[in-house]
Formats: structure tokens, sequence, C-alpha cells
């Protein structure tokens, strides 16, 4: 028990240590959050009347960013896979600092699910017993489960592994394996439910199509993964933690081939809807040609088409992808390409046409963009919080005084 | 128990939108809050040309799509098949109006209820009544004006409607008025490819 008191006060104190650099950017993460701190103020206040949705567009850049962000969360399985499974050496030296973004995604994912809510205050109805839970009824509820499931894992498996790193011990197999074949399993969960979420709306024929799971979990494992590249590489630079370019090979070519597939189903949704267009046709019709006057997304989803088809083209030749700079490149492109694609890509042409064929476009307004930015700085702090907690255990530079001058305890 | 339904004459009605501002008396809906509403479409080739209006309200459907994706129990269904929104219970998240497939959910707005109709920051005496049954930031919708029904009266709409348009009544009743016509001209209900079994039929649907 007082180990683990000092564990968690020492990692505290690894978070509160670091250079100038290190303190100017929590310093601008923070004024971030505050600026969105006071947008959101507002609008508690005076309602969800501040933001662009409507009756009609009832969801919107709050939405987007929360199906993209569980995407990027999903997608801390594709090291955890290669670490734990097939034990591969490179790749479990990072792996915890996958896991941090894993927990730093979902914190946002659940964090812009609630900051849309128009009652955020009576959440607690949700809660079983004290209130009605409308589960296995509701996807939202389904969705409540899985990711604070998620959340949970990705916090429970790293504490484990890197208490007894602290204390100088090797984990127990038996217990971290089984914890990490669940988050496996998990992984793929949360992102099928929440494709669910948006696929259970049969009024909404551009997201009815069973076609959305696999795409989500297509899209969640190139964009996530060009995250996780740009991070490491940020990690290596800025700090002394070992990572290998292996590492950075593997996901690039994980990020190639999910990206392929990505834009094969992009493909093959235009070809089924455009060969013989029907009505249902309409709302991919208005995200990609627009609709009479109403075309506000056209611009935003040619870019991320291509986006997507340069950053696929750098990934998928070898010669390209091994030069660093392009492979960074290919990164930010596919990242910014599929938050379009999946974001406002996704949300907005769900709801336009109304199902009674009337045409209202949504357009988010300066409060839901400094909020959203405001989330996007908060998931920022956390992951650099625990990734600095994560890099100074994992590099030694934190043990327990104690950790090896017991011989008895190490049996346990 | 009762099965409340509506029946539309589309021959009968007229356009007159009485029904829409009834509703919003009865309800005292706010600024932009309608839970009934007239679309107007044309149909046929020049020079045979028409214009059909099709009144457009909550269809309190057996299977409602609202209620099965309300995380928090919200939404509910009546014994006598009216679907209700607990104003205590929701917690606004717009899963319900994003599942409609008849658009026929409003979001409450919290600065609906601050500034009123006349956008003047206060409210006067009738929206300080009306407003009690709503709380600012839910999701709501027609009801079938279900306190004027437990007291055996016909929703507001029914009773404005010039024309006899709207006929309200009991479904499981064949001798009912709704009933009747259903049977007998042949009630449609609306998108019934979205198998929600609508409580709400039209009849006389000639575009």
């Amino acid at each position: 028990m007082g180990a683990l008191i000092a564990f968690v006060f020492d990692g505290l104190r690894a978070m509160c240590r670091g250079p100038r650099l290190y303190w100017w950017w929590l310093g601008l993460l923070l004024f971030l959050i505050a600026l969105g701190a006071w947008s959101y103020l507002t609008q508690l206040q005076e309602g969800l009347v501040v933001t662009g949705m409507s009756d009609q567009v009832s969801w919107g850049l709050y939405i987007a960013n929360f199906a993209f962000l569980v995407g990027i969360a999903a997608a801390a399985v594709l090291l955890v896979i290669p670490a734990y499974i097939f034990h591969r050496e490179d790749v479990k030296d990072v792996v915890l600092v996958g896991e941090g973004m894993a927990v730093a995604a979902v914190v946002m994912a659940i964090t812009f699910v609630v900051i849309d809510l128009g009652r955020p205050e009576r959440l607690w109805h949700m809660i079983p017993y004290l209130g009605e839970f409308n589960w296995p009824m509701s996807l939202l509820a389904w969705d409540v489960i899985v990711l604070s499931g998620y959340l949970l894992l990705n916090l429970a498996i790293p504490f484990y592994v890197l208490f007894h790193r602290y204390r100088g011990r090797e984990p127990h197999f038996g217990l971290y394996f089984t914890m990490v074949v669940i988050a496996m399993f998990w992984a793929i969960s949360i992102h099928t439910v929440t494709a669910f979420l948006f696929s259970a709306n049969a009024s909404r024929p551009f997201w009815h199509t069973a076609l959305l799971g696999p795409r989500f979990i297509a899209s969640a494992f190139a964009s996530g993964p060009a995250l996780i590249i740009i991070i490491l590489q940020i990690v290596r630079a800025v700090t002394s933690y070992p990572v290998k370019q292996t590492v950075i090979d593997l996901l690039a070519l994980i990020m190639a081939v999910a990206l392929q597939i990505n834009l094969f189903f992009v493909g093959v949704e235009l070809f089924t809807d455009f060969y013989n267009e029907g009505a249902h046709a309409a709302s991919i019709h208005y995200l990609f040609l627009g609709l009479g006057e109403s075309h506000s997304l056209r611009p935003w989803i040619w870019t991320a088409l291509g986006m997507n088809i340069i950053a696929v083209i750098i990934l998928s030749v070898h010669p390209l992808r091994k030069q660093i700079r392009l492979l960074n490149l290919a990164c930010v492109l596919a990242f910014i390409g599929i938050w379009i694609e999946k974001g406002m890509g996704l949300v907005i042409p769900g709801f336009v046409p109304t199902p009674l064929g009337e045409v209202f476009e949504y357009q988010p307004t300066l409060i839901e963009i400094t909020v959203s930015i405001a989330i996007w700085a908060f998931g920022a702090l956390v992951f650099t919080l625990l990734a600095k907690a994560v890099i100074a255990i994992e590099m030694g530079h934190l043990r327990h005084s104690s950790g090896t001058a017991v011989p008895g305890e190490m049996i346990s | 128990m009762a099965r409340w339904g509506m029946v539309f004459d589309l021959h009968r009605c007229i356009g007159c939108n009485a029904c829409v501002i009834g509703c919003k008396q009865e309800n005292s809906l706010p600024d932009g809050v309608l839970f009934t509403r007239t679309l107007s479409e044309e149909y046929g080739v020049y020079p045979t040309v028409n214009r059909v209006y099709i009144p457009t309200l909550c269809n309190h459907c057996e299977d409602a799509p609202c209620e099965k994706v309300c995380p928090s129990g919200a939404t509910y269904t009546r014994d006598d098949g009216i679907v209700m929104v607990d104003s205590d219970k929701c917690i606004g998240c717009g899963s319900c109006a994003v599942a409609c497939p008849y658009d026929q959910r409003n979001e409450l707005k919290a600065d609906l209820f601050k500034n009123g109709l006349f956008g003047e920051g206060e409210l006067t005496p009738f929206e300080e009544q009306g407003y009690i049954r709503f709380t600012p930031g839910m999701v709501t919708k027609c009801d079938f004006c279900s306190g004027r029904v437990d007291e055996g009266l016909d929703p507001a709409c029914v009773v404005t409607c010039p024309t006899d348009a709207r006929i309200f009544g009991d479904l499981d009743d064949p001798d009912s008025k709704p009933s009747k016509l259903i049977r007998e001209k042949g009630g449609r209900a609306p998108l019934p490819e979205k198998n929600t079994k609508p409580k709400v039929y039209y009849v006389n649907w000639t575009t």
C-alpha cells in the first residue's frame, strides 16, 4: 500500500518536473482550455442555440470530433497486439505511450459527447438504478458502457505494468495478458458501437449502410497510426526515450494498408450510390456535388479525398514511405483528410436533406470551434502528463526505494 | 384502453395552417418551435397540375425509433399509445431527433425561454405559465395534447381545423371515425417502409 502511494506521488512529481519548453507547452494548452471553457460557459447559459445546430441538423462539429476520436482511441490496439501478443520488443518499448494516447482520445471523445448535450447536468439519469439506463436498446447507452470500459482498461493495464516496473518486478503474465486480450476486442467494439450509433438510424439513408462499421475501423487504423507516428517522433526529439525506427516502419505499413482499404470503401460507396442514383443518394450528392445552392461541404470533401489519395500514394510506394519527411507529410495529410471525411463529412450529410426533403445547411459557430479546440488541448494535456510519468518510469528514473531489496517479495 | 390515432383527409386540407397556430397556442410553444406543420407538394404535369397540403405531426409510432434510442428512458409510450417525453429525464442528447424518420423532434434551446416570443428578454405572463411544462435544453415533440385527451377532449389542432381534415379517435374501436375512414378509404401510413407502425394515417392521397 505504501508503495502504491509512493508510486502515485512519484508519478505526479514527474509530471511537475520538466524543461522550460515543457512548461511553455502546458501553458499554451491551459490557455486554449481556458478560452474554450469561457465559450462553453456561454453555451451553458444560452443553450445549444449558440451553436450552428438546429432541429434539422441536430449533430454537428462536436459529434464529428467524437466519431473521429473514438477511432483514434481504438487504434492504440495496433501497438497493443504486436507488443503483447507477438512480443515485439521494439513495440513493447512504446506501447504505453500508445495506451496513453488511447486514454487521452477516450477522454476527449466522452467530453465531446457531454458538451453536445442540452442538459449535461442530467447525465445521472443514465446511471442504472438511480435513473433509467435504456440498455440494451439505446445505442448511446452501449457507447457509454464501451467507452468507459475502454478507458478503465487503458488505465488499468499501464498502471499495473508500470507499478511493477516501478518496484523492479516483472508483471504477472497471466493477469495482464488476460486484460490485453479483453482490451483488443474492446477496441474493435468501441468503434463498431460508434458506427452503429449512426447506422442504426433507418431514417438516415446516408448512414444506414452495413459498410459504415468496416469503414470506421479502416479509417481508424489509418488515422490512429498517423497520429502515433507523429507523437513518437516528437517523443524521440524532446526526450532521450528510445523509439526504434522499426516501430515507425511497422505503423507506416499498417497505415498504408488501412488507408488503401478505406479509399476502396469510399469508392464502393460512390459507385453504389451514383450508378443508379435513387432518392437515398441525395445526401451523398449533397456532400460531393451539392444540392442546388447548398454546397458548403463540397470543397471540404474533395480536399479530404485529395489529401487521402496523396497520402496513400506516398505510403504505398516503399522508397517514398522510407523517407521520413514524406512519411510525415502523408501522416498529416491522412490525419486531416480522415478528420474531414469521417467527421463533418459523415455527420452533416446524414441530415441533409431532412427526411421530409428540406435542405438546411450547417455551419459551426465560433463558440463550437473554440470549445472543440479546447477539448483537443485538454486531450493533449492529458496525454502529455501521462506520457511524462510513463517515460520517467520506463527510463528507470523512477524506482521505488525498496523495490528489489526484499527477495521474499519477488515470488508474489 | 383506447389506442389513440389520427387520420388526415388530404382532400379536405386547404393548407390554412390554423392547426399549426392552434397547436402553438395550446402548447405555448416558444419561438420557432412547431409540433405540427403543413407541407405542400405539387403534382401532375402542365396543364393538369395540382397542389396537395400534407399536414404532419408526431406519428406516435407503435415501434417508435425515438423511444428505442433514448438513453435515459425519457421517451416512453403511455398505455393508450401516446408517445411522451418526460421533461425531467431528458438529457438533451438529440438521439431521438436523429432517429425520427419524420423530423418531428424539437430541441428547446435555453435562450428561447429567456427572450420569449417577442425577443425582449422577458416573458409575458402567458409564456411564464406555458413554459412550466418544458425544461430548457430538452428535446420534445407533440403529445397528441395528452392533457386534453385525458379530459375527453380532442387535440387542439383537431378542434381548430375548419374543414375537419384532422380526425382523431380510438383506432382499436372499429366504429370510431378514424377506424372507419382508414378501412373504407384505404388509410396510408407515412413512410411505411420505415416499419415504425405510425398511428397517424392519410386518406385520399392522390399525388
